[in-house]
């Protein structure tokens, strides 16, 4: 299902590549309207939890399907630790990302340690983010299912320590945290986590017999993944400044959050950015599309998904990334 | 050009430098543009739809009232809050003067921040979360009560429907479905009903169900047993209907059926699902005034722009929406301009008498939240929604208890 790993950046063509998109990235807001900018604040959210979704699924092969919960649980414990205690969401992020990280481990402890695995495993990512939904529905101290709210302050404001500031402080924060996460996984595939890591999804039993601790390693993979996605609740909370538990642990939420991957290219670097940015502009394309032809039809951008994602499953099983790196002569390695 | 000709020209030249000040002759010159924000699709399509009625029939009928031309602008929200947020973005830049929409409080959380961003007034037609007007918004305005009015509206209600009916029930028991709504319902009720003293009955027992529940037996029989007078729900659409089929089934014919402030026993799916055991159920919810002018008015339109639709299956949405534009199209009258800061300004001094929605004229508090919209109960008389209270609107008498009930020894 996913494509084999190469060396990082051993190609001086795609580190030019990546750089000049970078620096098309930087240049951004200066050279688009507010309503782009909105659109691709949305890309690098979804390309930045697709790639935490990535280290898990594409990286380790365990499939979760519940990755909701660890953005609704990084959101809810920074905005709380805001609301109540003013605690700066900088600081109030580790705290989220313990939590995160620890209910990964539980999850994961709960799983490997009894051999759940494929389908199970991903039957009881699910369950935990639904009861967690549930519980959060409940729970008063923050604003339970009537929503939680973070206070907004006038849109001439620019406080970086508060993350309190207008798009294009966000955009710039998600281009960052896209960025991290970028260079991170890349770092990860070529460590010997990374190498692990991939011989488990390769064939578990094989990477067993050759003296990998699997369950060890697939913990740390469900670590690293729900660490880094409790960080893309932080940033959906303070862009959004409002938290429903139906909305933020809703399994289409989820579901979001795994499209960009297995449209971009499963288990390697670029898929999950490539995916994202596929996915939201042919979708708002199509909308427009739409529009412009004087037609209403409410739904288009769900049926077009379905479509996207019958023909890729289809015809590029591995994904557009693999195909599209290798017409380009970047080789097809997910290092690139 | 001769000495008469530029004499006209100047005149007419003169007259246009007098009016300008006042913006006369740029407010009717132009329309207004109206973004509409709606869940047409995604889990709440079939609520934004009905929305969208309103929307699609308020050019016609504010033209005719106010001699406002409204251009609407609609965008899809998917019931997502992402979408909602860039689609606002979106109808900005393209030129939309104001906001209405999105019957969702997430979605409406999200829209307020674009347009406290961009300074272009936003109209909220339907949305319950009592927080949204609490966050120092200055150019959000909602024309719908709070999930807390919604409750007390409700209740008090009950207290009416007694008092018109001449009827002393001591207990009820309480079924309410398990979901986010139904929890925040349920836990509105468990706060006010100790205040509201003015009513006779207590809550022998609170039960909840699953929102997917094919079978409701167990909950049915327990509810039974408890003996309660009348039955205080709060349900949806489909367990509703699974409900009232398992009552019948297991002859529970309690003094009557009340909602106290939810959907789904005056939909249109209730009635033909239902048949005749539809009648008789109250729900007790904000509505539109059947006696009222502009209810009138806008029926009208109605059966000419979707003659297979009818009103009152979409009382609320189609009010409430069109309702919000029309705010925006009297704020424009006023401001004769469409710039977002004394179009704002108009909408704050909004005092509109004539209006479809049961309640007090549209007025808002500093805080951008009318105040005084009331409830109506609903009653399912012949197969149809019936304002049975207030008394002012009411197209019937209540029914209570129903027919059939028989009391207990």
């Amino acid at each position: 299902m996913s494509a084999p790993a190469s060396p990082l950046f051993a190609d001086r063509r795609a580190i030019g590549l990546l750089l000049a998109l970078l620096a098309l990235l930087l240049a951004l807001p200066a050279l688009v309207n507010s309503y782009i900018l909105s659109v691709a604040i949305l890309i690098l959210y979804f390309a930045y939890t697709g790639q935490a979704w990535n280290v898990m699924m594409g990286f380790c092969g365990q499939l979760s399907l519940g990755h909701s919960l660890y953005v609704g649980v990084g959101a809810y414990t920074v905005a709380a630790l805001f609301v109540h205690y003013q605690i700066s969401p900088w600081v109030g992020v580790w705290l989220a990302v313990v939590i995160c990280t620890l209910m990964g481990l539980v999850i994961g402890f709960l799983a490997f340690r009894f051999g759940i695995g494929g389908t199970y495993f991903a039957l009881l990512t699910i369950a935990f983010a639904e009861f967690t939904r549930i519980g959060f529905d409940h729970f008063d101290w923050v604003g339970s299912s009537g929503g939680f709210f973070l206070k907004v302050e006038s849109h001439g404001t620019l406080d970086l320590l508060n993350l309190r500031g207008s798009p294009t402080m966000f955009y710039y924060l998600a281009l960052a945290m896209c960025a991290a996460a970028f260079v991170f996984c890349a770092w990860l595939l070529k460590s010997r986590a990374g190498y692990y890591w991939q011989a488990i999804r390769e064939n578990e039993e094989a990477a067993q017999a050759l003296g990998i601790n699997t369950f060890r390693w697939k913990m740390l993979a469900v670590g690293i993944s729900s660490a880094m996605t409790s960080l893309a609740g932080v940033f959906f909370a303070f862009y959004y400044n409002n938290l429903f538990p139906e909305q933020i642990f809703n399994i289409s939420r989820s579901i979001e959050i795994i499209l960009g991957p297995i449209i971009g290219g499963i288990g390697t670097l670029f898929g999950p950015i490539l995916g994202a940015a596929v996915l939201t502009i042919l979708a708002d394309g199509i909308t427009e599309l739409v529009a412009a032809m004087g037609l209403e039809i409410p739904g288009v951008k769900q049926v077009f998904y379905g479509v996207v994602l019958l023909l890729v499953v289809m015809f590029l099983p591995h994904g557009i990334w693999p195909t599209l790196a290798r017409k380009l002569g970047l080789g097809q390695g997910s290092g690139k | 050009m001769d000495r008469r000709q530029f004499n006209k020209t100047l005149a007419a030249a003169g007259t246009l430098a007098s009016l300008s000040p006042f913006g006369i002759v740029r407010a009717q010159g132009a329309k207004l543009k109206v973004g509409v924000l709606l869940p047409r699709s995604g889990t709440q399509a079939f609520i934004g739809q009905s929305c969208q009625f309103g929307a699609d029939i308020a050019p016609a009928v504010i033209k005719q009232m106010m001699g406002v031309d409204i251009e609407l602008m609609n965008a899809d929200t998917e019931t997502n809050v992402d979408t909602a947020r860039s689609r606002a973005e979106r109808l900005i830049s393209e030129g939309a003067q104001v906001l209405v929409g999105p019957f969702d409080s997430g979605a409406a959380g999200a829209i307020a921040q674009v347009a406290e961003q961009k300074g272009v007034p936003f109209v909220i037609n339907i949305a319950a979360a009592p927080q949204i007007t609490e966050q120092g918004y200055k150019y959000t305005f909602r024309n719908f009560p709070t999930a807390v009015d919604l409750v007390r509206n409700g209740l008090a209600l009950i207290g009416d429907l007694f008092q018109a009916t001449s009827t002393v029930p001591r207990t009820a028991v309480f079924m309410h479905v398990n979901d986010t709504f139904g929890q925040a319902m349920a836990k509105g009720v468990g706060g006010l009903m100790p205040r509201l003293t003015q009513l006779p009955f207590k809550i022998v027992d609170t039960i909840s169900y699953d929102p997917a529940a094919k079978d409701l037996t167990v909950e049915v029989a327990k509810a039974k047993a408890t003996g309660a007078d009348f039955l205080l729900l709060v349900c949806r659409l489909n367990d509703a209907i699974i409900l009232r089929r398992e009552m019948v089934k297991q002859r529970w014919n309690p003094m009557g059926i009340i909602g106290p402030g939810n959907p789904g026993m005056y939909e249109n799916q209730f009635y033909s699902a239902l048949g005749k055991l539809s009648e008789h159920c109250i729900s007790n919810v904000p509505w539109y005034n059947p006696k009222a002018e502009l209810t009138k008015l806008i029926e009208a339109q109605m059966i000419k722009q979707f003659p297979k639709e009818k009103l009152m299956f979409h009382a609320l949405n189609v009010g409430f929406t069109f309702e919000s534009i029309m705010i925006a199209a009297d704020a424009y009258k006023r401001a004769r301009t469409s710039n977002s800061k004394e179009l704002t300004e108009a909408i704050r001094q909004t005092d509109i008498k004539n209006r479809m929605m049961i309640g007090g004229p549209i007025k808002f508090n500093a805080k951008g939240q009318v105040e005084g919209i009331g409830s109506a109960a609903i009653q399912n008389l012949n197969q149809r929604p019936t304002v049975v209270l207030p008394v002012a609107a009411a197209e019937a008498k209540p029914v209570f208890p129903v027919p059939g009930y028989v009391k207990k020894s």
